[in-house]
């Protein structure tokens, strides 16, 4: 590996993007928001429009709660969290409501329940009380993405399994039997557990560094 | 002391702040959902009755060829030919099923159903609102009863084919729709 | 009416189970179904949080939100109410039945971010409940949810004694794997009770 680059993981910035999306994934490393990882994740449609609701709320809840972090002590610090959070939640609810009303209805009280991800409460306190505002609004965006992909990855497996396409297009030959537990709860599971069986052994491959 | 009002006056003034972010929010975006949810249960009354329209024009299709009137406090949707729909609700094998059926002036022909809402399994009993099940429904009597047989089995013409793999929901369907035709239509002859 | 009751209370347990259909709830599922006791101890703190949350909900959504039209902040509404029954619940507790803080105590401070707590608070809004069904409804999901924790739990600490699992599929991977079998004879219990 070329000296530059090798500097270039010590860097702060560079070092948070590459733990979240890879070793410390939110969902397969970290084991947060498995909730949501596991209810919408039947169609592809869905698990976008969670990945990108959670994406806003975190770094929208980062930033602030980062910018106020000096003001806020150690006694109320829990609701405060949970004010600013729910307040982002309920834009992205009403912002879902007026513009894409089907997946609004499709994914239903799961939006509501973004305020108790523990992947966004767990962020703040883990991370966005004791740091600047521009690392935490990084932490908040690649968290953001590091969760969403994993959705995206689970939704594909479970939507092409159980109905044979990705994102309502058909992807599957002729022959193809829809697996329709797969787009049920037993099915989430399955998916899901093998997948974290996968990426935890491949992200034990990566060298500790 | 100092620090306990302080400590009040910020979580006030944090919450004022995000009140303000949430009241403009809802300015902007209530119009919207209002207009969605209205426009929603127009084009499936119009889809149950076959009226063909363009996303942009609902309201003025709607307005043109569908009047509503209530008999007895129960609201209905008539068309030129004296065709008839009312909003059908009732309990599906996983949560509430709500939909539109239209009838023809006969009030025993179905003219067409569509679905609102339903919670039933993706794939299985959620295929009940796919738009080619829910045409087989066309030109089936509901009297004296619409039966939803075996898939495949449908031949007399009150007869409708189920769904393979969710016999339950069929069940349901079928139960919903003859209880709320029944209601809806003695309410209608009442008078 | 007393028929409709019981189906809401069979349902939330069976049919529609909170944690086995709607799939929440889970992040405590994963990290306490360790063993049969610490799974017991969530499960009846749960019981109890929801039961209360779920009824106080419903009297502020139904008597101050919606009367003064502010449907809009029901969400933070609803979990200040949680976080601060949850507060008022350790306090009590402390005080009266310290006995019972200490098997409880580490429990408490989780179940606000259990989503069972608000997913019950939500789903009552949702689905138009009045006040006794919405009481039935929270004590239902809650037994329900410990219901199947105690199963995933049970399982598990038979499977720690015998059992080789892989690694990368240790701890969470394993527990859903479980919770998936368990989810599957719930399946089972499909079109038992119908509810609204």
């Amino acid at each position: 590996m070329p000296i530059k680059f090798k500097k270039l993981l010590y860097v702060k910035s560079v070092r948070i993007i590459i733990d979240r999306l890879w070793r410390d994934n939110p969902i397969f490393s970290m084991c947060l928001g498995v909730c949501s990882a596991l209810a919408v994740t039947n169609k592809v449609e869905n698990a976008i429009a969670m990945g990108v609701g959670v994406t806003f709320v975190l770094v929208a809840s980062s930033v602030i709660i980062s910018f106020l972090r000096k003001l806020i002590s150690s006694r109320i610090r829990m609701i405060i969290y949970m004010v600013t959070i729910s307040t982002f939640v309920i834009v992205v609810d009403r912002l879902l409501k007026a513009f894409f009303p089907s997946i609004s209805e499709a994914i239903g009280p799961y939006i509501g329940l973004i305020i108790t991800n523990c992947l966004i409460m767990g962020r703040a306190d883990a991370f966005a009380i004791k740091n600047e505002v521009r690392y935490s609004a990084l932490d908040g965006l690649a968290s953001g993405i590091g969760y969403s992909y994993t959705l995206i990855i689970i939704s594909i497996i479970r939507e092409v399994l159980a109905f044979g396409s990705v994102l309502g297009m058909k992807v599957t030959p002729e022959w193809w039997t829809n697996w329709v537990v797969m787009a049920m709860a037993p099915g989430a599971f399955f998916v899901l557990s093998i997948f974290l069986w996968i990426t935890r052994n491949m992200a034990k491959i990566q060298p500790e560094k | 002391m100092k620090k306990k009002i302080s400590m009040i006056l910020f979580v006030l003034i944090l919450g004022s702040i995000l009140t303000f972010v949430l009241i403009g929010v809802n300015y902007y975006t209530k119009p919207i959902i209002e207009k969605n949810e209205a426009i929603k249960i127009k084009s499936r009354v119009m889809d149950a009755f076959g009226i063909s329209y363009n996303i942009d024009d609902i309201e003025k299709v709607f307005s043109e060829n569908v009047k509503i009137e209530t008999e007895n406090n129960v609201k209905y949707y008539f068309t030129e030919n004296n065709e008839i729909s009312f909003e059908i609700t009732g309990n599906g094998l996983w949560g509430p099923i709500t939909g539109i059926l239209a009838l023809k002036p006969d009030l025993e022909t179905i003219k067409g159903i569509t679905l609102i809402h339903q919670e039933e399994t993706p794939g299985l009993g959620g295929r009940i609102a796919e738009k080619e099940y829910l045409s087989s429904f066309k030109d089936k009597k509901i009297i004296p009863k619409l039966e939803i047989v075996s898939p495949g089995k449908a031949i007399k013409e009150n007869e409708v084919d189920g769904i393979t793999g969710a016999t339950m929901t069929s069940k349901a369907f079928e139960e919903l729709i003859n209880n709320q035709a029944q209601k809806y239509i003695s309410n209608l002859k009442r008078n | 009416m007393k028929l409709q009751i019981l189906s809401i209370f069979i349902a939330t347990i069976f049919t529609h189970n909170i944690a086995l259909t709607y799939l929440l709830g889970m992040c405590p599922f994963i990290s306490l179904s360790r063993s049969l006791k610490t799974a017991w101890g969530m499960g009846l703190s749960v019981i109890f949080v929801v039961t209360l949350t779920g009824a106080l909900n419903w009297i502020i959504y139904h008597w101050i939100l919606v009367p003064t039209q502010s449907e809009l902040i029901s969400y933070i509404v609803f979990i200040i109410v949680i976080a601060a029954s949850v507060q008022l619940l350790e306090m009590i507790l402390e005080k009266f039945l310290p006995g019972l803080q200490v098997s409880f105590g580490i429990f408490l401070p989780l179940i606000t971010v259990n989503c069972v707590v608000l997913a019950v608070s939500l789903f009552m809004v949702i689905r138009d409940y009045n006040f006794i069904q919405t009481v039935v409804f929270a004590f239902g999901s809650a037994v329900g949810w410990t219901l199947a924790i105690t199963i995933v739990a049970a399982i598990k600490e038979k499977l720690s004694l015998s059992g080789d699992v892989p690694k990368g599929l240790q701890g969470a991977g394993i527990t859903m794997v479980i919770a998936g079998i368990v989810a599957l004879t719930f399946l089972g219990f499909a079109g038992m009770v119908a509810i609204q």
